[in-house]
């Protein structure tokens, strides 16, 4: 566990323009491990709903005899959510508006998500 | 058979009756094989392998429909048995229909992500595709097609994972409303507006998530290797083929 590393990584992802948060949730429970979010933004409710997801997603890879999913891009009208699992239970997730360049944030969150050890 | 994308002979388990149905096969003594194949399957009715090899006995004989029964049922044996999935594609290869047999080998490819021969036959198929092909789309009530109408209930409306059955694509049906559901609200208590979509990436699958209407959503399952923005165009259509079939019948 190194916080330096993972708080240079958030702020790294937070540059991706149209980011508006990034943070490293812990999947089983749904808590925020680090943050890095602009005022406003929930990120308590990021965490648990991304867990959530995340749950429910694992649930429909086992269904589909697939193996655990290692990414999740939740794209909506105003904005997209995108999580990646580092080390379990650890997963990054940024929530971004809909301007964002959403390739090159999950190529990002893939390039830190692996430092998240 | 064609060397395009030929069904290969499984290494042997050490059953006697496989390899020498295989040897009788490569003679082209095709009725001895059978025989051989029959016999074995008689006292090993569950055993792919089996079934695999009465397949591709079938299919040098020119019965495409009794190797596609023999392959089914090997998979029914064995769900990730590589080889059916290989002559599943040859026999959809045979047939012209290259969709089917990329999906085919695209599935076997998640079960041997390593074998070369499978990789060669998907670049093979690929390849071999007029232009237009790349964005064409099984029906989505192909419970081969991978793709999997659902509504909020949870309940199959059509389509399913892949060929595995009723009973795989009515348990995705369950998870994939519940999927959709949380995919809703987290949108919705974000701010971030209605869900357009939900990709899953795994390390041998690529799945994609559309809501159709309120009440029902499509889910497109494809291999590791299908670009994502390739996996989202075919999604969409599917979506919209499968708006239009849910107002026709509604």
């Amino acid at each position: 566990m190194n916080p330096a590393v993972w708080q240079d990584a958030l702020r790294e992802v937070t540059g991706v323009t149209g980011v508006i948060g990034a943070l490293i949730i812990s999947a089983d429970d749904g808590l925020v491990v680090a943050e890095t979010a602009m005022e406003g933004l929930a990120t308590a409710d990021v965490a648990a709903l991304a867990a959530a997801l995340v749950t429910r997603a694992v649930r429909c890879n086992a269904a589909m005899q697939v193996a655990i999913p290692s990414s999740l891009h939740l794209v909506a009208t105003a904005g997209a959510l995108l999580a990646v699992a580092g080390p379990s239970p650890l997963w990054m997730v940024a929530v971004a508006g809909p301007d964002a360049e959403l390739g090159r944030l999950r190529l990002l969150l893939r390039d830190f998500a692996g430092v998240l050890r | 058979m064609s060397d395009v994308i030929e069904p290969s002979a499984p290494a042997s388990r050490g059953l006697a009756f496989l390899e020498l149905g295989e040897r009788l096969r490569q003679r082209g003594q095709f009725a001895a094989a059978a025989t051989v194949a029959l016999a074995g399957l008689g006292h090993y009715p569950a055993l792919a392998d089996a079934y695999d090899l009465l397949a591709r006995i079938r299919a040098d004989q020119g019965d495409d429909g009794a190797a596609t029964n023999a392959w089914h049922a090997a998979l029914e044996c064995e769900a990730t048995h590589v080889g059916a999935r290989k002559g599943l594609a040859f026999v959809a290869f045979r047939a012209r229909d290259f969709i089917a047999a990329e999906r085919q080998l695209e599935l076997a490819a998640m079960n041997a992500p390593h074998d070369p021969s499978v990789a060669a036959a998907l670049d093979r198929v690929r390849s071999v595709q007029p232009a237009a092909m790349p964005d064409a789309l099984p029906h989505f009530t192909d419970p081969a097609s991978g793709m999997l109408l659902y509504d909020m209930q949870g309940m199959r409306l059509a389509g399913g994972a892949d060929d595995a059955g009723e009973g795989t694509g009515d348990a995705l049906a369950a998870e994939g409303a519940g999927l959709s559901r949380e995919a809703a609200r987290a949108a919705r208590l974000l701010g971030l507006g209605t869900v357009r979509h939900l990709v899953i990436e795994a390390p041998d699958a690529r799945v994609a998530m559309l809501p159709v209407s309120a009440d029902a959503a499509l889910l497109l399952q494809r291999g590791a290797g299908m670009p994502l923005g390739r996996l989202l165009a075919l999604a969409t259509r599917g979506a919209q083929a499968a708006a239009d079939w849910l107002e026709r019948i509604g």
